[in-house]
């Protein structure tokens, strides 16, 4: 298991929003298949913590991932496209935006929480420690 | 809904091919389906079950998926092979896995034996078409259900439900992208891997089913397609298709029934 936690990210007042999601940018899949599971403001949560409001619990999000490279030399490089016409359809691998909807999640913090920190344990076949989830950013969007 | 659609504008009405729930075939339409696949199998080239299996991951590496594109191409992917497995057994149609209500592999998949034969459906050889074979390659189908330590087992009837609840065709998209990957990654072994998943049938019977949620969302919400830069964008498929061409699946020829039950009328 892998466990990674955010640096705070700052939630706006209460009155201020409806619907709050997490957005995982750039989520490489070019490895093992894995599932993440999510807590807000509980950096010691475990395989063990039960995953309830009680300890924070936002959802989880898996990804059905490539696997192995089973192709020739370059097969699973990312090309940039060869011209300004290039009208292919980007490559299977390209990183994409994972969203997590976590309103209700964040509607059961007191009122006064001003920022969360984002705890997420990440599991793959292989039971690996870091590698199973590699993303570019996370961003807490509200909207009203 | 309706169970007739005109193929053009000034054309006869044509009956439309149902797609059933796996769990509600009768025993001669489960039978004709593993018949067309078994069939399918048997053939290495262009009309083989195997050929477009290699569509999907090795060798070919044409799906789409975490992206818009991802319903429109496994439509149009759907719409190639159960066109093939007609040309096999005239009137077959892809069956569906409805996993937000059923729990575990459906019988028809998981029963070694059927019809007094290996069960196709429930393990098959891996034989790549057009490509030589690398050293580590599978030679057979594996399922390894729970082998990504927490991943959540089907039903997922609070996933579907969410899905079903978004407004926008880009929510719905991603929503539903989510549950297929937990299901794909719950079932694991062969459908674990986006390179090898299209070799189990099993893949079919999931995809019919996320095609399912996209057709009842369409009928849901009409008029909310994908974005209008990508309408026009070609599927590599084979043929080849365009978003556009995905979108109504009365064009495609098909709908979606839990139930079909006909009788003679009055002429």
């Amino acid at each position: 298991m892998q466990r990674w936690t955010s640096q705070a990210l700052a939630v706006p007042p209460r009155t201020s929003w409806q619907r709050a999601d997490l957005e995982f940018e750039g989520v490489e899949h070019d490895g093992a298949s894995f599932v993440m599971h999510v807590f807000l403001n509980n950096p010691d949560a475990g395989e063990a913590t039960p995953r309830t409001p009680e300890q924070r619990y936002a959802g989880y999000l898996t990804v059905f991932a490539h696997g192995d490279c089973w192709g020739d030399v370059g097969h699973c490089d990312i090309p940039e496209p060869v011209s300004a016409f290039d009208q292919r359809p980007p490559h299977p691998l390209t990183p994409f935006d994972a969203t997590l909807e976590i309103t209700q999640a964040l509607d059961a913090l007191p009122d006064d929480t001003g920022e969360i920190t984002v705890t997420v344990l990440a599991f793959n076949r292989d039971g690996d420690t870091d590698g199973v989830l590699r993303f570019k950013e996370l961003t807490l969007l509200t909207y009203a | 809904m309706t169970i007739t659609a005109r193929p053009a504008p000034n054309a006869a009405p044509v009956r439309l091919k149902v797609r059933k729930n796996i769990d509600s075939l009768s025993a001669q339409e489960l039978s004709d389906f593993r018949r067309a696949v078994k069939q399918a199998m048997a053939l290495n080239d262009k009309r083989g079950f195997e050929y477009f299996a290699g569509w999907h991951g090795v060798p070919l590496g044409w799906c789409q998926h975490h992206d818009p594109l991802f319903l429109p191409w496994h439509r149009a992917y759907l719409y190639w092979l159960e066109l093939a497995l007609q040309s096999e057994v005239p009137g077959v149609t892809l069956p569906w896995w409805d996993w937000s209500k059923s729990a575990g592999i459906p019988a028809a998949y998981s029963s070694a034996q059927a019809d007094g034969d290996d069960n196709v459906l429930a393990k098959a050889a891996i034989n790549v078409v057009n490509a030589t074979h690398k050293s580590g390659w599978p030679t057979e189908t594996s399922r390894a259900p729970g082998e990504v330590p927490n991943t959540p087992a089907p039903p997922y009837q609070q996933e579907w439900a969410y899905a079903m609840k978004a407004t926008t065709y880009a929510d719905f998209s991603q929503r539903l992208w989510t549950v297929h990957d937990t299901l794909h990654v719950w079932v694991g072994g062969t459908m674990g891997q986006v390179d090898w998943a299209a070799y189990d049938p099993i893949f079919f019977a999931h995809h019919a089913n996320v095609d399912r949620a996209w057709r009842i969302w369409q009928a849901a919400n009409p008029g909310a397609n994908p974005p209008a830069n990508i309408l026009d964008q070609s599927l590599q498929t084979d043929p080849a298709m365009q978003v556009h061409q995905t979108l109504d699946v009365h064009q495609l020829g098909y709908e979606y029934a839990g139930t079909q039950a006909t009788v003679p009328g009055s002429a």
